[in-house]
């Protein structure tokens, strides 16, 4: 039930409308959950005309505005390849045009393919108030109806590391079953999240090079069970893609 | 709060509440043309409107969200080229190539199609396949399989550019390429396979490949492209669907729906939901009366059990029924659902179909008004029972050199019509109660209903509008009942539509079998003896429980008779137990139990090929049904009436196989190694399957359909049908054949369906029944009214030229009435003459007809996929269907059902299923879960037509529309089998499924 609504267009009034006490005030931006109805009783903070949404290079790193839409980042030229495909397993065109990189992780299960290569990435996120930067694989783990109130401000990946992604599914565009994002940096540096069940992406390994990663996934996805694949189906499938995608040198 | 916004370049400033969605609000003010699939999640994109240029679900957006933005919806897109005395600006050119193109099945997506379109165009006037399936996979379409929209949308940017694109109006119907080739056919080994992504062609395939029957080049509408009938008006995204209507004071309908598989209701209050300002009704089980019937809609009497009510003191699924809840918005609806106080006694659950006969299960149908059709025993769960015997199997095994078993398994699977059920129902100023609803079945709708409301069937009157697809889920009266106790209640309009997770939860759905197969063999490949066991699980209610389970032997075991002697007398055993348990009841779904059978039968026929060495083609075909033989099943069955034998007129399987093979480049692939492998990528196998199939066209001695045709002042006709066009172009081909007959266009032929007031009976939409038992009726109507036009026309040219002529001298075509030496008079001045001058009479005329057989179409199904054999990924890369439904009325409808069937059976393959934890709770409750396939995942599709004619019908056609969902999955399993040697037994064929086969086959 939503009870209020504001379109600020400063942060800083964003920031106190989000402190207050009662209603529970929480930030609202493509729409695409908060539209599907709220149990709780709310005020909603509109993002649309914060400066927040806007993709820039920084040196090696990506800044990625937390409003900037999926859609945004898909087409954007210094997004990769790989998640881009991620992008698009993510959500259709038409959600991709209203649904914000932070809202979707806010909102990612286990089997978003976004947050599985953000993970890889391991993406830092701004957040107000405080201006807290922490790493998404700290974050996922705390989001709860507790921190609704924070607002993530900016998204930041880097650009040197190179980022695969690549999933099993039952069709080409369905949700994955197993999806597995490897990231590797120059240094050497390689970090594996694996998605396709659960409640958010893992991280199963973040080690200085590429040794381990198999047994690593196929340690990370055993239990990882449920309705739609067994856990040693998921842990042997992840172990296979990883392989590949670490044997398949750079391309 | 007041939102100001732009909605077609118009300002505009209304009074909105933060929790309306903008699709919500769009439709309270007219709106129309963005439309509902049922959910709030952006998961169809039927509700598509174009925000600042950019196409968004205006589902999954809050209406304040777009304040100060610009909003674009189909209404501002084209229009009409005829609107009087005043100018049009037409159809937009997307609009014009979908109409044309045959894009537009149910038309329900295709409002979200043009918009879509139309923003990818604007942005890339030149786009690749590949882009436009991108553009067009935010759309769910259960209808065409994208193949048409696709070409449309490529069609309508080439035009926009200025190219030239071919018209479909008087096409060169293309023939078949000579086959067996005299040269041999060139190596494939080194192209590569299908990556999953489509390959761009940027040519259009709107048109099938047509084997054509000679019959065919003498006639004028009959066999020609010809655009749908309600096109224009879809394309327009016209308020023709049932939710689109406004009415004065209409109340909003919910269900409280059972939490628990199965349980009494021990105690129900629903003081404080009434006491709820803005509630009109609330209904439990002990304020309506208590009547017992079928839900299945079908003719009198029910073929199946009687043992549902529409409020009961029982539940028997997750879903079930509870209280029914009318209130003057959505929201207060739902409030008061959640102040109903429910005291359910859990009673055990059977959720398992292997558990429902066990000694000591639960009784899920205990009720004292239960009524028993055939077999059907409620003490033993058991829904009904078929044990049918042709010959003796008993002797062919003894005959058999080999006997081959396997077990086999399909899942429960759902219609998913884009639209949802809906209906409004209100009293109309006679007090007669009209129901206004999306079916299959309107004349059902009106009989069954009637001792349920309490009211006679003549105080009933059943409107059937443009329906949103249906697929056999609105072969059901489902939801009518509910909002026509709220309309008795509270003597107001009331609206109740299904919202998605209800269809998932609360509708119906494929039956799920387990199927034991046993086959005598001879050494040379004689099928001495088949044997078919069927576990049918009908879920909760037994509505279809029989029917379609009878059809899986019915069709499946028909197809394989034998061969020499074994024609004469086959040796068939069908026996299936159809159960209770407390799941959702399944029911009607496309194809109707054939889909079932065909998993085992095809895949026990490629078994039995490869464990004796036979060619999988020539041993299918060596057994295969021949024309002059019985169906099989005609002489021992029929869905618990008197069986009439009959003879197979037309079998075109042979010439299928033929063209089949050749269009997929059988030769170059099967039992070609190098073909198998894909250089560069060890892990991935490709292999290529094959199955054949049949099913009936419309269920002989029962299925009636009656037609009406009038003729007007300028010489166009009404043509009045009770079938029921539910997206399918049956309308399009009735009215082609009324226009063949009459010697107009189609054009001049207005078809309206159906209205229960006043178009004549038809039994409805199901059994493949349109195009051949109501075209029939419309065909004879048309004959009759012919006669009358050319004894009019021959007085006429008699005393216009004074030369005798007769009305059997009469020939009509062009619009014109030709006498022998080519005098003529036209339609309008027989019209004319007949209404107005002299010896005045209306022209007109009624017909019915039953058909005393049901010619089977047959079809030879292709698959081609590469499957990864490390991690048990499929891709399906190709289908193709060869297929014998006689003659095509319409080349580009007809294929357009070949291509939406094989779209969903491609589902059915590999990733459609409903499952249910211990407890009876369902996994799937919305499309995220349960997949559909989009437009930008699809394998490439061909259909080929080889017609046959069928001589019991005038043109002799045969049924098209559910044979496609027969030979996808099995050819797809078959498939896998060839690439990889993986046996797949259960489908969907997922990823882990043929894994775990490959881990198997690895062990042996």
């Amino acid at each position: 039930m939503i009870l209020e609504y504001f379109r600020p267009k400063e942060l800083n009034e964003a920031l106190s409308l989000l402190g207050r006490q009662a209603p529970l005030t929480i930030p609202l931006g493509g729409g695409t959950s908060l539209s599907h109805g709220e149990d709780m009783p709310v005020a909603v903070v509109d993002l649309q005309d914060l400066p927040i949404n806007q993709v820039a290079r920084q040196g090696n790193r990506l800044k990625i505005g937390a409003t900037v839409t999926l859609q945004t980042l898909f087409s954007h030229s210094e997004t990769s390849p790989a998640l881009a495909e991620a992008l698009r397993h993510e959500a259709t065109l038409h959600i991709r045009n209203s649904a914000t990189v932070a809202g979707s992780l806010v909102t990612a299960d286990g089997r978003s393919p976004f947050a599985a290569a953000m993970l890889a990435l391991d993406a830092r996120l701004t957040i107000e108030p405080g201006n807290k930067i922490i790493s998404l694989g700290d974050w996922l783990p705390q989001r709860s109806s507790r921190n609704r109130r924070d607002l993530i401000v900016e998204i930041e990946i880097p650009l040197q590391a190179s980022l695969k992604y690549e999933m099993v599914s039952r069709a080409p565009d369905d949700q994955p079953i197993v999806c597995v994002a490897v990231c590797v940096w120059p240094s050497g540096r390689t970090r594996v999240a694996l998605g396709g069940s659960g409640d958010a992406p893992i991280l199963a390994m973040d080690g200085p090079e590429a040794n381990g990663a198999e047994a690593a996934v196929e340690n990370a996805y055993i239990n990882a069970a449920d309705a739609f694949a067994s856990g040693e189906y998921r842990s042997q499938a992840a172990k296979i893609l990883v392989k590949r995608m670490l044997s398949a040198g750079e391309k | 709060m007041i939102i100001s916004f732009w909605i077609n370049d118009e300002p505009k400033q209304w009074e909105i509440s933060l929790n309306d969605t903008l699709l919500t609000v769009l439709r309270n003010e007219g709106y129309f043309g963005a439309k509902w699939g049922g959910c709030q999640a952006g998961e169809c994109g039927a509700c598509t409107v174009l925000l600042d240029n950019k196409p968004v679900n205006s589902c999954s957006m809050l209406a304040v969200q777009a304040h100060n933005h610009h909003i674009r919806t189909v209404e501002s897109i084209g229009e009409h080229p005829e609107r009087g005395w005043s100018e049009s600006r037409g159809l937009h050119p997307i609009q014009q190539s979908l109409v044309e193109s045959g894009a537009i099945q149910c038309g329900y997506c295709t409002p979200a199609m043009v918009l879509a379109a139309k923003s990818l165009l604007d942005n890339q006037p030149d786009p690749s396949e590949s882009e436009v399936r991108e553009a067009l996979a935010p759309i769910l379409c259960r209808c065409t399989g994208y193949v048409k929209p696709v070409q449309a949308i490529l069609r309508a940017a080439a035009r926009q550019r200025g190219e030239s694109v071919s018209l479909f109006t008087e096409p060169e119907l293309p023939f078949m390429p000579e086959w067996p080739s005299k040269t041999p056919p060139p190596s494939l080994e080194d192209s590569e396979p299908g990556s999953g992504s489509v390959q761009p062609i940027t040519q259009t395939r709107v048109m099938p490949r047509i084997w054509t029957a000679p019959q065919v080049e003498s006639w004028s509408q009959v066999g020609k492209p010809e655009k749908k009938v309600d096109a224009i008006k879809l394309v327009q995204g016209k308020p023709a669907f049932t939710a689109d209507i406004e009415m004065r004071g209409m109340l909003v309908a919910k269900i409280l729906h059972s939490p628990v598989a199965h349980a009494r209701i021990k105690r129900i209050d629903a003081s404080k939901a009434r006491a709820l300002p803005g509630v009109a009704a609330v209904l439990t089980w002990q304020d309506i009366p208590r009547v017992v019937y079928s839900t299945a809609g079908q003719s009198d009497p029910i073929p199946g059990p009687l043992d549902t009510f529409s409020l009961d003191n029982k539940v028997r699924f997750v879903g079930d029924r509870v209280a029914f809840v009318a209130a003057e918005s959505e929201d207060i609806a739902n409030q008061a659902l959640k102040l109903i106080e429910v005291e359910y006694e859990a009673l055990p659950a059977i959720v398992d179909m292997g558990d429902a006969l066990k000694p000591g299960a639960a009784i899920i149908h205990d009720e004292p008004e239960y009524v028993n059709f055939s077999d059907s025993n409620p003490r033993q769960n058991l829904a009904g029972k078929i044990r049918i015997d042709i010959g003796s199997v008993e002797k062919g095994f003894a005959e058999a050199d080999r006997i081959i078993e396997g077990d086999y398994e399909v899942p429960k699977v759902q219609q998913s019509s884009i639209e949802p059920h809906v209906v409004v129902t209100y009293w109309d100023e006679d007090d007669r109660l009209v129901i206004r609803t999306s079916t299959q079945v309107p004349f059902h709708v009106r009989r069954i209903l009637a001792p349920v409301l309490g009211l006679p069937v003549k105080r009933i009157r059943v409107i059937k509008p443009r329906i949103g697809g249906g697929f056999g889920g609105k072969q059901e009266v489902l939801i009518e009942d509910v909002a026509a106790h709220l309309t008795i209640a509270t003597r107001r309009p009331v609206r109740f539509e299904y919202d998605r997770a209800e269809e998932f939860i609360a509708s119906r759905s494929r039956h799920p079998m387990r199927i034991h197969m046993k086959t005598g063999v001879k050494a040379d490949g004689t099928i001495t003896a088949n044997e078919m066991f069927a576990l049918s699980d009908t879920g909760s209610y037994g509505c279809h429980a029989i029917t379609v389970t009878g059809n899986t032997g019915q069709k499946a075991m028909a197809l394989y008779v034998g061969d020499g002697d074994y024609r004469k007398s086959p040796n068939i055993r069908f026996y299936a137990d159809v159960v209770y348990t407390n799941t959702p009841p399944a029911g009607a779904f496309r194809g109707y139990g054939v889909p079932q059978g065909f998993w085992p039968v095809e895949r026990h026929m490629e078994r039995i090929a490869r464990i004796m060495g036979f060619d999988p083609l020539e041993f299918r075909l060596k057994n295969a049904i021949h024309a002059g033989e019985f169906q099989p099943f005609s002489t021992a069955w029929n869905e618990g009436r008197e069986p009439h034998p009959e003879t197979v007129q037309t079998v075109g399987l042979e010439e299928c196989v033929r063209q089949g093979r050749a269009a997929i480049s059988w030769d170059q692939k099967f039992d070609h190694p190098g073909w198998h492998v894909v250089p560069g990528k060890p892990h991935l196998r490709r292999g290529i399957g094959v199955a054949m199939v049949m099913q009936g066209t419309a269920i002989p001695y029962l299925d009636m359909g009656g037609a009406s045709i009038k003729m007007n002042d300028d010489g166009s006709f009404n043509l009045l049908v009770g079938a029921t066009d539910l997206g399918t172009g049956s309308d399009t081909v009735l009215g082609q054949m009324a226009a063949e007959v009459l010697g107009v266009p189609v054009e001049d032929v207005i078809v309206y369906s159906s209205d229960t007031d006043f178009t004549p009976f038809d039994k409805g939409a199901y059994a493949s029944s349109t195009t051949y038992i109501s075209g029939t009726a419309v065909v004879r109507a048309a004959e009759q009214v012919a006669d009358r036009i050319r004894t009019r026309a021959a007085a006429m040219v008699q005393v216009k030229t004074g030369k005798v002529t007769r009305p059997e001298d009469i020939t009509l075509r062009d619009r014109q009435a030709f006498a022998l030496e080519g005098d003529s008079v036209s339609m309008a001045e027989i019209a004319l003459e007949s209404l107005h001058h002299s010896e005045q009479e209306q022209i007109m005329a009624v017909a019915s007809y039953k058909s005393p057989v049901s010619p089977p179409p047959f079809a030879a199904q292709f698959a081609e996929v590469t499957v990864d054999i490390e991690t048990g990924k499929i891709n399906v890369d190709k289908l193709v269907m060869a297929v014998d439904s006689g003659i095509i009325v319409n080349p580009i409808t007809a294929s357009g059902q070949i291509e939406g069937g094989m779209s969903q059976a491609l589902g059915y393959a590999v990733c459609e299923e409903m499952l249910y934890d211990k407890d009876g709770r369902a996994r799937e409750n919305d499309w995220k879960n349960y997949h559909i396939f989009r437009a930008n995942e699809m394998p490439e599709m061909e259909t080929i037509f080889v017609e046959t004619f069928e001589p019991s019908h005038p043109f002799g056609v045969k049924a098209v529309a559910e044979i496609p969902l027969d030979g996808v999955a099995p050819a797809v399993g078959n498939a896998i089998l060839d690439a990889c040697g993986a046996e797949i037994w259960a489908i969907p064929a997922t990823p882990e499924r043929i894994w775990r086969a490959i881990q198997e086959k690895n062990v042996k």
